[in-house]
């Protein structure tokens, strides 16, 4: 019982966010609980919800470091768009797979390089390169979309978006990938470096911790893994537009903020940005399960994202005010 | 040779930033199991003579010998390898992170892929806040800094000197922007790293503060050794005296010049290339 009493208090704002994770869930449920009984149900969000959670996961590391990346949402058509490219000319997918992550990996660099070494600001420099990899779609592309259809049925279409004793094979990687995001931000020296450069990059600095190669890692990182989740966007549509991932922008961003990394950077988890966006992908599911017009879908958005803030502005009051005794406590002494 | 019987020998050293001569012909000796205190006023070019016994600052001329070794591209890894630790007056703290990441940071005990050792770290964090006595006024050493006053801040990060048994700690202005409580925890901790036979440089503009800790002073102004001195040979009293005449003639005054060990300071500017 103490154990679980200071293992809540240690990780308040995960408990917050699983909290209300599982209050939106039971008023789905009591609104409509046919729908969320149905297995069907949580088959559609399990196979959405990995295009919003994995741009999120790099996007988390970014904003622990106090930085921001808007582009992610291009480079994932980019990495569609790249697969797509190599797959029809070549005939093969794995060849797809790799240029589409080494494409994804050489457009985060190129952000990285940007904001480490040419001391960019991020906001700007990736305002900038979301319109520069856009606009390289639009004229590859001409503006059309390029059908998959080919590949339905395939291994490919089985391993990346197929389903696996009954869960989706996109969910199954997200899985995977979070827990590979969690054990370098929590147990690896890479992560301990993300997370000192965004609380005290000066101090990073000064003990010797190599700031511009840090950054410009989380980067890549962070457009290789957009790049894949665009791939399996297209994979499981069946289809590469021009458009793809505009809509994860926005919503990548506030997962990772609901899910308690604040953009002031520092502090975050893992955790909280796979629950975040698991959570805007459930109310999607639900409103439309429950039979609502799918135009509440922005307003309960809306409402759960201040609640969510809410609960955190308060939970860091607390905090502060807990440290502020403390503080006093001691310099008394 | 000369150098050798130094821990550190930094030999006219010259830095500039720009037009501003910083340091002028700076030479700075520091012995083995001796704390030395750096005093001056602001702009003395305390804290840049510090940066670059830790290699943040590359020197523009004048050589920098490590326990004997002469080292022309000294960097904070490498000065930590050689067991420096540098405690600035800007806390190199990451205030949301635990005490023990803290004392770590930049220096993980890693195992297999670089994993860190996190039992290991912990366990050796609070060995060395044992020997300091911290570690009952702070809990724990998962508590974050952020939780910690000034004072203890400041106690964190000389632990980190016992926790990887550097021999060398240099302190710039570790008492800035503490209350007089605070202050004397850090003094108790300096004189706890003496006891242990580290060497120590403090610096500070507060001779208040150096005053009970140190065995040397050496005096900076304007980027130049004007003075250096015993402790035996001056009270708290006549230090106060050579500092003042300083500040309003930028000169020692004549009774102190024969306990005065400094070079007669070379008046000449570094002619700018």
């Amino acid at each position: 019982m103490k154990n679980i009493k200071s293992f809540i208090e240690r990780h308040k704002l995960q408990v917050a966010i699983f909290g209300i994770f599982l209050t939106l869930w039971l008023i789905f449920y009591i609104v409509n609980p046919y729908a969320f009984s149905n297995p069907y149900t949580y088959t559609a969000l399990l196979s959405v919800t990995p295009f919003t959670i994995l741009p999120a996961l790099g996007l988390t590391y970014i904003i622990i470091a106090t930085e921001v990346d808007l582009s992610f949402s291009s480079i994932m058509a980019v990495g569609a768009m790249t697969f797509a490219y190599i797959w029809q000319d070549t005939g093969s997918a794995l060849l797809g797979v790799i240029a589409l992550l080494v494409v994804g990996l050489i457009a985060g660099a190129f952000n990285g390089i940007l904001i480490a070494k040419l001391k960019v600001p991020s906001l700007i420099g990736t305002i900038g390169t979301m319109f520069f990899w856009r606009g390289i779609v639009l004229v590859v592309t001409g503006g059309y979309g390029m059908s998959l259809h080919k590949i339905e049925n395939t291994y490919v279409q089985k391993i990346f978006v197929g389903t696996f004793l009954g869960i989706p094979s996109q969910f199954i990687w997200t899985v995977l990938i979070t827990i590979v995001f969690w054990l370098i931000l929590n147990r690896h020296k890479f992560g301990a470096y993300v997370y000192y450069i965004g609380d005290n990059r000066l101090a990073a600095k000064m003990v010797g911790i190599n700031t511009e190669r840090t950054l410009l890692y989380i980067f890549s990182l962070e457009g290789m893994i957009a790049a894949f989740a665009g791939f399996l966007v297209a994979l499981s549509l069946g289809t590469v537009w021009p458009a793809l991932g505009d809509i994860y922008m926005l919503k990548s961003i506030a997962a990772v903020v609901i899910g308690g990394t604040p953009l002031t950077g520092g502090v975050g988890t893992i955790f909280g940005t796979f629950m975040g966006g698991l959570m805007l992908d459930l109310i999607e599911t639900g409103i439309l399960a429950i039979g609502v017009s799918g135009f509440w879908i922005k307003v309960v958005d809306g409402v759960v994202i201040v609640i969510a803030l809410i609960a955190q502005a308060l939970i860091r009051e607390g905090e502060l005010a807990k440290i502020r005794r403390k503080k006093e406590a001691l310099a008394k002494e | 040779m000369v150098e050798e019987s130094y821990v550190i020998y930094a030999k006219n050293i010259v830095k500039r930033f720009g037009n501003i001569v910083a340091l002028n012909n700076v030479t700075f000796k520091l012995r083995k199991k001796e704390i030395v205190g750096v005093v001056g006023d602001n702009g003395a070019g305390k804290s840049t003579l510090m940066k670059i016994l830790f290699g943040i600052h590359k020197p523009d001329r004048g050589e920098l010998y490590i326990k004997g070794k002469l080292y022309p591209e000294l960097t904070p890894k490498k000065a930590y390898e050689l067991g420096i630790v540098l405690i600035h007056q800007e806390r190199t703290l990451c205030p949301h992170h635990s005490v023990w990441r803290n004392i770590f940071m930049a220096r993980e005990l890693t195992g297999r892929f670089g994993f860190l050792k996190i039992d290991e770290m912990k366990k050796r964090s609070e060995k060395a806040l044992q020997e300091l006595g911290l570690i009952s006024r702070i809990e724990s050493v998962d508590t974050p800094a952020n939780y910690l006053s000034g004072g203890y801040q400041q106690g964190v990060q000389i632990s980190r000197a016992l926790v990887f048994d550097a021999d060398v700690v240099i302190l710039d202005e570790p008492t800035n922007a503490l209350s007089l409580k605070e202050v004397q925890k850090v003094l108790e901790y300096v004189k706890q790293l003496k006891e242990r036979g580290k060497s120590g440089i403090m610096i500070s503009h507060n001779i208040y503060h150096v005053y009970p800790v140190v065995d040397r002073f050496v005096i900076l102004n304007k980027g130049m050794v004007v003075g250096e001195f015993w402790k035996k040979d001056l009270n708290l009293e006549d230090l106060s005296h050579i500092m003042l005449s300083i500040a309003e003639t930028g000169k020692i005054p004549p009774e102190y010049s024969k306990i005065n060990l400094a070079e007669k300071p070379d008046s000449k500017e570094v002619e700018i290339k």
